[in-house]
C-alpha cells in the first residue's frame, strides 16, 4: 500500500544524514550564514551608518519568492538523486520491489522528495527571519510592517517555488529511472535547470513559448502575485503560467511512473 | 496439488540470448526444492521473473496460483535474490524497520529474528562494514520475519567461507523446519542441495533437463570407476556405457552384476586394470552426467 511505502520512505530518508544535510539542510543554513556574514561585513564597511529597517515578513516573502533558483534547485536535485535514484546506485530494488508494488514505491519516493523540499523551503524562509532578527539586533533596526498581504503573499511564493521545485523533482525521477543512475539524475537536472534559467531571462513577454519553461511561468506566477495591483496595465497570464507548471510536474512524474512499471531490473 | 511456483512456457531473452527457453517447471508447496545449474543456466531469471523484477518476453508464471510479481502474489513471499544489498547508512535494524514499513508489518519481532540469524550484537552496526556472510544472514532475516509462505533463496551462500556456508545452511534448515514455509532454493553447491532439499530441477541453458526428487534423482546412476591403461581401449569396449573420468580412468554405467564379465572382457583385450572401485550415486555425478546429455528427462 502507498502508505505503507511512505512510511517505508520517510524512516530511510530521515536515517540518511548525507542527504538529509545537503538535500533539506544546507540551503537554509548557508542562506543564514550569509545574511549574517553579509551584514556584519556592511557594518564594518559602512561604520556610523543609520540602522536599516527590518521587515521580517519581506525577508521571508522575498526568500520564498528566490527560492527556485538554479542555486536551490542544485540542492534539491541533490535530495531527488538520492532519494529517486539510489536504489539504483545501491541496487537496493530487488529488495523492495518484492514488498510493495512499483507505483506505490516510486509515488512514495517522489512524494517523499516534494514533502522534504517544502521542509526545506520552509526553514529557508524561516533562515531569512533569523537574518532579520540579527540584523535588528546588532544595528539597532527598527521593525517595519510587511507591505502587502503577508498570509497570501508568502503561501503563495511558497506555492509557487515549490511547485518549480517539485518540477525538478519529477526531471530527476524520470531521468534517474531512465539512466538508472544518481549522476544522471543530477546532472540531468543540473542542465535542464541552467538552461531554462538562462532561456527565461532572455524572454520577456508572456508568449506560449515563454510561458512553456518552468522558470519563466513560475516567475510570472509571483510577479503577478507580488506587483502593485495599482499599476497593472493588463492582467498576466497567471492561470496559463500555473496550468504549464502543474503539467511539467505531473507529465514528469506520469513518465517517470510508467517507464520504471515497464523496466527490467536486471541489474538495478 | 498446489503449485509454489509454475512456469508455463517461460521465455526470456536479453538481445541475442536466451536466459529462458520455453520453460514449463511446476514447484509443488511444501518442503525444500532445490535448483540447480551451471552458470547462465537460467535459474536467477526464472525468480527475478518471479518476484516481478523483469517481465518475461513470452510465457507465463505464478506464484501460488496468482501471476507473478503482482501485489497479491507477492504479499506470501519472502525471497533472496544473489548476495543481498542494503543501503549502507541504514543499520541491520534500520534495514528490517524499513522492509517492515515498506511490507505494511510493523509488528515485526525485528529484533528476535536479528537474534535468531546470530545479529544480535550487530545489530546497530551499519550493513556497509557487514561481511558477506552477515549480508546473507540479514537476507535471511529479511525473507522470514514477515513469515511468508514461500521463500526464494537464490544462492544464499554465494561467496562465503565453508564455516558461512555450513552455518548458513543450517539456518536454513533450522527455518525450513520451524516456519513451515515452502523453500525455493537455487545454488551451485550439490552437497548443500543434497542435504537440505527434498526435489530438484535442474536447468541448462534455460531449459528444464530433469525434475524428481534428490534420491532418485543420486540413485539412479551407479558407476564402477576403472583406472586402467590405455583408456581408448576401455571406451571402446564399453561403447555407451563408459565415459573418461579423467586422464586415466573411466566410469561405467553398468548394473553390479555385469562386473566381473566387464573386467574379464577388459583384460582379454589387453588391458591393465590398476583399480576397479564403485563409486556410489551421488548428485553430483547425476548431475554432471544429466548436463553433458542436455537431454530432456523426468525422474518423477
Amino acid at each position: 500500500m502507498l502508505v505503507d511505502a511512505l512510511a517505508a520512505e520517510r524512516f530511510r530518508l530521515l536515517k540518511d544524514r548525507g542527504t538529509v544535510f545537503w538535500g533539506v539542510l544546507f540551503a537554509p543554513i548557508a542562506g543564514l550564514v550569509l545574511t549574517i556574514g553579509g551584514e556584519l561585513f556592511a557594518r564594518r564597511l559602512m561604520k556610523g551608518a543609520p540602522p536599516i529597517p527590518v521587515d521580517l515578513v519581506g525577508r521571508m516573502v522575498k526568500a520564498l519568492a528566490g527560492g527556485a533558483s538554479p542555486v536551490m534547485g542544485l540542492f534539491v536535485l541533490i535530495l531527488s538523486a538520492a532519494v529517486l535514484a539510489g536504489d539504483y546506485r545501491w541496487e537496493t530494488w530487488r529488495l523492495l520491489t518484492p514488498r510493495n508494488g512499483r507505483v506505490n514505491l516510486l509515488l512514495a519516493k517522489l512524494a517523499t522528495a516534494a514533502i522534504a523540499v517544502a521542509v526545506s523551503l520552509v526553514l529557508y524562509a524561516l533562515a531569512a527571519a533569523l537574518g532579520g532578527l540579527f540584523s535588528a539586533a546588532t544595528s539597532g533596526g527598527a521593525f517595519v510592517a510587511y507591505r502587502g498581504e503577508a498570509l497570501t503573499d508568502l503561501a503563495g511564493t511558497f506555492a509557487v517555488s515549490w511547485l518549480q521545485l517539485v518540477v525538478l523533482v519529477a526531471l530527476a525521477a524520470l531521468v534517474g529511472v531512465a539512466t538508472r543512475s544518481t549522476m544522471g539524475a543530477l546532472i540531468g537536472g543540473l542542465v535542464f535547470a541552467a538552461a531554462q534559467s538562462m532561456v527565461a531571462a532572455w524572454m520577456h513577454e508572456p508568449s506560449l513559448k515563454a510561458l512553456l519553461l518552468p522558470a519563466f511561468s513560475g516567475d510570472l506566477l509571483k510577479t503577478a502575485l507580488l506587483q502593485d495591483r495599482s499599476v497593472v496595465d493588463e492582467p498576466l497570464p497567471w492561470a496559463k503560467a500555473l496550468a504549464f507548471l502543474l503539467a511539467w510536474a505531473v507529465g514528469l512524474s506520469a513518465a517517470a511512473l510508467a517507464l520504471f512499471q515497464r523496466q527490467d531490473l536486471t541489474r538495478e | 496439488m498446489s503449485f509454489a511456483l509454475e512456469a508455463e512456457g517461460l521465455t526470456k531473452t536479453y538481445g541475442a540470448v536466451r536466459a529462458l527457453d520455453d520453460l514449463t517447471l511446476k514447484i509443488p508447496a511444501g518442503g525444500v526444492f532445490g535448483v540447480l545449474g551451471p552458470n547462465g543456466a537460467g535459474k536467477s531469471t526464472l525468480f527475478r521473473i518471479a518476484m516481478g523484477l523483469v517481465r518475461p518476453t513470452s510465457g507465463v508464471a505464478r506464484l501460488s496460483g496468482a501471476p507473478a510479481g503482482h501485489a497479491s502474489s507477492l504479499r506470501q513471499v519472502g525471497a533472496m535474490i544473489e548476495t543481498p544489498r542494503y543501503p549502507p547508512y541504514l543499520t541491520a535494524r534500520d534495514a528490517l524497520k524499513m522492509l517492515a514499513l515498506q511490507s505494511g508489518a510493523q509488528d515485526a519481532d525485528i529484533g528476535g529474528w536479528l537474534e535468531r540469524v546470530g545479529l544480535a550484537e550487530a545489530a546497530d552496526r551499519k550493513t556497509s562494514t557487514f561481511s558477506v556472510g552477515m549480508k546473507q544472514r540479514l537476507g535471511l532475516a529479511a525473507v522470514f520475519f514477515t513469515r511468508p509462505s514461500l521463500a526464494i533463496l537464490d544462492e544464499p551462500t554465494s561467496g562465503m567461507d565453508p564455516a558461512g556456508i555450513q552455518e548458513i545452511r543450517e539456518l536454513i534448515r533450522r527455518l525450513a523446519a520451524e516456519e513451515g514455509a515452502t523453500i525455493i532454493l537455487a545454488s551451485h553447491q550439490l552437497d548443500e542441495v543434497r542435504r537440505v532439499c527434498d526435489r530438484v530441477a535442474i536447468l541448462s541453458k534455460g531449459k528444464l533437463v530433469a525434475e524428481g526428487p534428490v534420491e532418485t534423482l543420486a540413485g539412479r546412476k551407479p558407476a564402477l570407476r576403472l583406472v586402467a591403461s590405455p583408456v581408448a581401449q576401455v571406451l571402446e569396449v564399453l561403447g555407451d556405457q563408459g565415459r573418461a573420468d579423467g586422464p586415466d580412468a573411466v566410469l561405467a554405467q553398468i548394473e553390479r552384476g555385469e562386473a566381473p564379465a566387464l573386467i574379464r572382457a577388459l583384460v582379454g583385450a589387453g588391458v591393465d586394470i590398476h583399480e576397479a572401485r564403485w563409486r556410489e550415486a551421488d548428485l553430483e555425478s547425476a548431475y554432471l552426467d544429466i548436463l553433458q546429455a542436455k537431454e530432456p528427462a523426468d525422474a518423477r
